[in-house]
């Protein structure tokens, strides 16, 4: 009775935006409803932002291209026919605005990085690739970041793409093919040629 | 594909690394807030560029546009394959031109012993068609756009099939 009872304190309320599935909130937010185009924009941003971010090395471009590309959606909501998950759509519209906008900025970049969360500093697997060679903990970290991103922007944007969205984002071979419009081989290629770029550019922190 | 991604895998718990780069704190909490206003200040009703419109009603076209992006060797075999394909198109388009006169001045020649030459050829038989018209035979006209279709793909001069019935012959 106690697990009854607690139970509607954890599930969302069906009738209110955070309750409802992706499918409703999409036809609300086609109707005009902003509520529901809120609580869509809550569920994505935090991946979106974050594809963004590790394909731009910049804090500020990611913002303003997450935002332009949730806008763009939002206006573009009419012409979006359910032929994938909205999910799928709207990263199709993020990648395909950051490649353009990589395209437009060419070389001319400048990295803006996010501060390295806590937890990394925990992380072993982390720790035994960094040299013994750096004095401390946080400057190694910091270093490996900067090695990290430079060596990510040598890479073309659809090599780059691949990458972020694999090993990073952790989605798969099938979602990444829906997500640029190309085949399941096409990702399968680049991710193995971006993979040995990358394993040339950090060869010194990485063990042979 | 499992070994090449054993040789990867330190690569891959550097890449780790990237999940551990975060925004300032609070930024999520007021980045929709920020994106709703936007729309709301009616950014959200315009209907973008024409890139993006392109983009979203025809992206295969805008997938086959990419692949000409900085790719000298593409764009140069396309070229040349259009080119090719206009030279071919210039051939044809004369070949078919001389065709269907060389017929009619082998029709014609059987016809009218006379007319021996196509300048002959060309004035003679309009008024012969005129004549077997009023006669209740069966006109022949030389305007090459009325030949039969297969004239244009240049119809050998020795098969006059198209010209044998005897509408040359007058009814009487």
């Amino acid at each position: 009775m106690t697990m009854i009872m607690s139970e509607p304190a954890t599930t969302p309320d069906p009738s209110t935006p955070a309750g409802m599935l992706e499918g409703d909130l999409v036809k609300r937010a086609r109707r005009g409803d902003l509520h529901a185009y809120d609580e869509l924009v809550k569920r994505y941003q935090e991946r979106i932002y974050a594809t963004i971010y590790h394909m731009t090395s910049n804090h500020e471009d990611a913002n303003d291209l997450a935002q332009e590309a949730f806008i763009k959606a939002y206006s573009a909501l009419k012409s979006f026919k359910g032929g994938s998950s909205f999910y799928t759509w709207l990263y199709r519209i993020a990648v395909n605005k950051t490649i353009n906008f990589l395209k437009q900025r060419k070389n001319k970049y400048h990295l803006s990085l996010n501060d390295i969360d806590f937890n990394a500093e925990h992380d072993p697997d982390l720790m035994a690739l960094i040299s013994d060679k750096t004095p401390t903990r946080d400057v190694g970290l910091s270093e490996l970041q900067k090695k990290l991103n430079e060596a990510l922007l040598k890479l073309s944007e659809p090599h780059r793409m691949v990458v972020v969205l694999h090993d990073v984002q952790g989605q798969s071979h099938d979602e990444i093919a829906e997500i640029m419009g190309c085949n399941i081989g096409t990702v399968r290629s680049r991710l193995f040629y971006a993979r040995q770029q990358l394993q040339g550019h950090l060869a010194e922190y990485i063990k042979p | 594909m499992n070994e090449s991604e054993n040789n990867f895998n330190d690569l891959k718990q550097l890449l780790k690394l990237k999940r551990h780069e975060i925004p300032p704190p609070g930024f999520f909490n007021q980045f929709s807030d920020e994106v709703v206003a936007r729309i709301r200040a009616g950014e959200g009703s315009g209907t973008g560029s024409f890139a993006d419109r392109l983009n979203e009603q025809v992206p295969w076209f805008v997938s086959f546009l990419r692949i000409f992006e900085a790719k000298p060797g593409v764009i140069g075999g396309f070229a040349t394959s259009l080119c090719l394909l206009l030279l071919f198109g210039v051939v044809l388009a004369e070949r078919s031109e001389s065709g269907p006169q060389s017929i009619l001045t082998t029709a014609s020649s059987q016809a009218d012993p006379t007319a021996s030459t196509p300048a002959l050829a060309s004035v003679a038989t309009p008024t012969f068609a005129n004549s077997t018209a009023s006669e209740g035979g069966i006109a022949i006209s030389t305007n090459a756009s009325l030949q039969p279709v297969t004239a244009f793909f240049g119809q050998p001069a020795g098969a006059s099939a198209l010209f044998q019935p005897a509408s040359f012959a007058p009814a009487h």
